[in-house]
């Protein structure tokens, strides 16, 4: 049986929202202190746990058995489990889904709440959480781009959710190389009005039985693009045409060809899209047309993109969250082997192995330390796009877009490790379908993929990254890290703070190697990308971890031993330290390897790779 | 049509009920609307969609806690509500006695209430809220029609269910086969911010009902687990309940 039965715990969740972060600062802010409290979070956070518990979670089990069918034709060419019209329609009603895309209207909940919300739905069903998901991302380009005119015939429905949405990117031809697209955009008669042809595949909800439309978001290259990404346009190209009263006119020549047979994420319908195939389709151009073969395409689809791959994270955490409760729950049950300590005795639950509370804390430390990364990342969102001054948006948004690639790719690479561990708590029954981290893990290897491989993203961070804007915010992102090391060391965790100096020490000196290399040697750049962007990810993360810690000892002490709190600070407090003194360390070895400049994977010939 | 609903605020019935110093230890442990009461809501919210109920008020006595499960029904989609301050260890009694007094002043055209609650499972404050306000009451209501001023309720019954039509104003409380509670909603949840709640204080009444102790039921002993041939199996299992269980058979 694949995961069905919900056991996440939202303590973390609220403390990391209510008690670490900021949350008066965010509240404060214009867009909201007329209508939020800190409580209302718990309110929000609590009917979303129960849904997630009681509807979402439970049709997982549909969701991967039975799974997206197609069954072609131009109306409903894909068919989902029963279940998922419940689950769509009470995810909707509640207000849970597209809607929290709105950024415009007065009311709207703080963005980073909506972290915590993706989260816990995605660690009730991975596949399901993509029904809503994408469309909400479309709903960024288009509120931000299209004409107000436009923007009311297309977003309303998008925001309630009888409008699905897609991002159309990925051509047979064109995958991490995105400006190898061929799909072609010809312009009309009418002004804003293209003609669209051409073929995409690994379309996520690129189509399904429980909206009326999609609304694809389409890049396509004009007759006279530039090569590359420079000639990209984005499109609007809604499956069924929509009339200027925002009725539903006729099919407009999108047809899905198929949906993929995949490892995980059954539920989630992974299209073939041909666009154009009767030479019908046509679409809207978002912004301004292309002007000498330059194209507004990728840096449009980039503030869907952005936003999408801190989700990943956000999926990627929510996936492997679901099975470490799954392990702990596991291993408190299951009685097998004597303790160490007392080899003539009972038989003991597992939980009381040496090894398996070290495969739990790493699973639950790094829960959490990938959480304060995705959280607070989210933070940044907020702040960039409602604080009061544009310096702070400004500073906020760089920092967001250097943590980005880490919250994607080092929490998309944990995911597949941790359900690895929680599997691993398992032991043979881990491997059985019966259990959850089975699914899960199935479910989580896409996550390191989509979005930009988890290589692109490294590439990204440890190039333009470290060097947007001349610099100056990737040096002010390092400060802030190595302002707080220094100068807010207490004796409780005097050894951790020591071992976070020496890692920042270590990272520093990653960070000039990598800088020198960028002229003297760009394929050992290229060879150590993925593991400086984990190396950073370990630095960031043990600074955040050890805030909490800060955090965490003072309440502990304030509240007393015997509180009925005190062991979810003293379970945090276990989780700063581990994750600092095991996890972290890891860097030690990117520096050597980093120094030893090991080549030979670029020296083996390809005929040695045998 | 004013429709007011009894709300009980109780334990999440996911938590784990710990004692200490031979009581509930409830610091720390996720309350909850009765869930039984939250399927009186959803009927009372059914009979507004329908045009039947003009107004939904929602009556919780107990501690200024529950303001929670009052806030929650009126993010279902209720309009009002009273809080009835009321010590927690309040019996049966008491707690009718103070629902009573309070529902009495908003002279209600039906009174609807979950059957039980989740917490003591007792069944009585409906009962004696409809003794004490010498009205009609009809229990474990699976549908129930409104015309004019009679209410046609269908309730469970042995062996079937059973049609009563009452005059209102009445006591109604729900099984939980009614309806399936809606979840609140985010905009509900911001409305409910905005509704009016007013606090009173409880009707005085004493306790008829002494508590000499609370305990946990015994832990459950570990099964065995029979792996063979069907029949070997069948055999064990009977031999298993006859001499082990002490299965008796008459
Ligand atoms: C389930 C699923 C859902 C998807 N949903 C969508 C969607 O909704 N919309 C959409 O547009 N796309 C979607 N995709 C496509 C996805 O984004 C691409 O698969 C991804 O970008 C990688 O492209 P590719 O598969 O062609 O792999 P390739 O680009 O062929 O990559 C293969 C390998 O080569 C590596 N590589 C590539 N270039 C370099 C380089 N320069 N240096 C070093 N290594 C390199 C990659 O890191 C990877 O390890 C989806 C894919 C899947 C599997």
């Amino acid at each position: 049986m694949p995961h069905d039965n919900y056991l996440y715990q939202t303590r973390d969740i609220k403390f990391q929202i209510k008690e670490w972060l900021d949350i008066d600062k965010i509240l404060s802010l214009d867009a909201y202190k007329d209508y939020y409290g800190a409580d209302d979070f718990d309110a929000i956070c609590d009917v979303n746990y129960k849904i997630c518990r009681d509807v979402i979670c439970p049709a997982n089990k549909d969701s991967d058995e039975i799974g997206m069918k197609h069954v072609g034709g131009n109306e409903k060419a894909v068919i989902s489990p029963d279940v998922f019209k419940t689950v769509y329609n009470t995810v909707i009603e509640a207000g849970m889904g597209p809607g929290f895309g709105d950024r415009q209207v007065e009311g709207r909940m703080p963005l980073y709440w909506y972290a915590p919300i993706l989260e816990m739905q995605t660690g009730a069903s991975p596949a399901i959480v993509m029904l809503w998901c994408l469309t909400q991302g479309a709903t960024t380009v288009l509120q931000y781009n299209l004409s107000q005119e436009l923007q009311e015939r297309f977003l309303p429905k998008m925001y309630s959710g009888e409008w699905g949405g897609s991002m159309c990117l990925t051509e047979p031809g064109a995958g991490s190389e995105v400006g190898a697209v061929t799909t072609r955009c010809f312009p009309t008669d009418t002004p804003g009005l293209w003609k669209i042809k051409g073929q995409k595949c690994f379309i996520t909800t690129g189509d399904w039985d429980g909206v009326e439309n999609i609304i694809h978001l389409v890049l396509a290259k004009d007759p006279d693009a530039k090569p590359g990404t420079a000639g990209i346009s984005c499109l609007v190209v809604p499956k069924f045409w929509v009339n200027e009263d925002g009725s539903l006119g006729a099919w407009n020549d999108v047809t899905t060809t198929g949906i993929e047979h995949k490892l995980g994420i059954h539920g989630s319908a992974t299209c073939s899209l041909a666009f154009g195939e009767n030479d019908n389709c046509y679409g809207w151009m978002i912004g301004d047309g292309p002007v000498d073969g330059r194209g507004k395409g990728m840096a449009q689809m980039f503030q869907m993109m952005n936003e999408e791959r801190i989700n990943t994270g956000i999926f990627s955490l929510g996936a492997f969250g679901a099975a470490y409760y799954a392990a702990l729950d596991y291993a408190k049950a299951r009685v097998q082997s004597k303790k160490s300590t007392d080899p003539k005795g009972p038989s003991v639950r597992i939980i009381e192995h040496e090894d398996v509370r070290r495969m739990l804390l790493l699973q639950k430390s790094v829960m959490e330390a990938c959480r304060a990364l995705l959280y607070s990342s989210y933070y940044y969102i907020d702040l960039s796009k409602e604080a009061a001054t544009e310096e702070e948006r400004e500073l906020a948004e760089d920092f967001f877009m250097i943590q980005n690639p880490l919250g994607k790719a080092y929490i998309s690479d944990m995911a597949w490790q941790m359900c690895a561990e929680a599997i691993q708590v398992h032991g043979g029954y881990g491997f059985m379908e019966e259990y959850a981290p089975a699914s899960l893990a199935r479910d989580c290897k896409i996550y390191s993929l989509w979005e930009g491989t988890n290589f692109i993203q490294s590439q990204d961070f440890t190039g333009r990254k470290f060097t947007m804007k001349k610099g100056e915010p990737f040096k002010k992102w390092l400060a802030e890290i190595g302002d707080f090391i220094a100068n807010k060391k207490t004796p409780e965790f005097a050894a951790e703070f020591a071992m976070m100096e020496r890692a920042f020490a270590s990272f520093n000196s990653i960070v000039d190697m990598n800088a020198a290399w960028t002229t003297t040697n760009k394929q050992l750049k290229q060879l150590f990308a993925t593991r400086i962007m984990h190396a950073a990810a370990r630095v960031i993360c043990g600074k955040l971890m050890l805030d909490q810690g800060l955090l965490a000892a003072s309440k502990l002490a304030e509240l007393g031993d015997s509180h009925f709190d005190a062991n979810f600070y003293k379970g945090k407090i276990a989780s700063v330290k581990f994750y600092i003194m095991n996890v972290v360390p890891e860097i030690f070895g990117t520096e050597e390897a980093m120094k030893a400049a090991d080549t030979s994977a670029i020296d083996c010939p390809e005929d040695a790779f045998m | 049509m004013k429709v007011l609903v009894c709300v009980k605020q109780t334990f999440d019935t996911e938590a784990k009920i710990e004692l200490k110093d031979g009581k509930i230890a409830d610091a720390g442990i996720n309350l909850i609307i009765n869930p039984y009461d939250e399927v009186a809501v959803e009927g009372a919210i059914q009979l507004k969609e329908k045009g039947i109920a003009k107004e939904i008020v929602i009556v919780a006595a107990g501690s200024d806690k529950a303001m929670d499960a009052i806030r929650t029904a009126l993010a279902m989609g209720a309009d009002r509500g009273i809080l009835v301050q009321q010590d927690t260890a309040a019996d049966e009694f008491a707690r009718a006695v103070a629902l009573a007094e309070a529902i009495k002043a908003e002279n209600p055209n039906i009174i609807l209430a979950g059957h039980v609650a989740a917490d003591d499972g007792s069944s009585q404050v409906p009962t004696r809220v409809a003794e004490i306000l010498g009205l009609p009451h009809v229990n474990v209501i699976t549908a129930v029609e409104i015309a004019g001023d009679k209410a046609t309720c269908t309730s469970e019954a042995d062996g079937g269910t059973q049609v009563t039509e009452v005059s209102l104003p009445a006591v109604i409380s729900s099984q939980v086969s009614w309806n399936e509670p809606r979840y609140p909603s985010m905009k509900g949840i911001m409305a409910a911010k905005k509704k009016p709640v007013a606090t009173a204080a409880a009707a005085a009444a004493e306790n008829k009902v002494k508590i000499l102790e609370f305990s946990l039921p015994p832990a459950k002993a570990a099964g065995i687990k029979l792996e063979d041939e069907p029949e070997v199996c069948a055999t064990k299992l009977a031999e298993w309940m006859k001499n082990t269980v002490k299965v008796e058979v008459k």
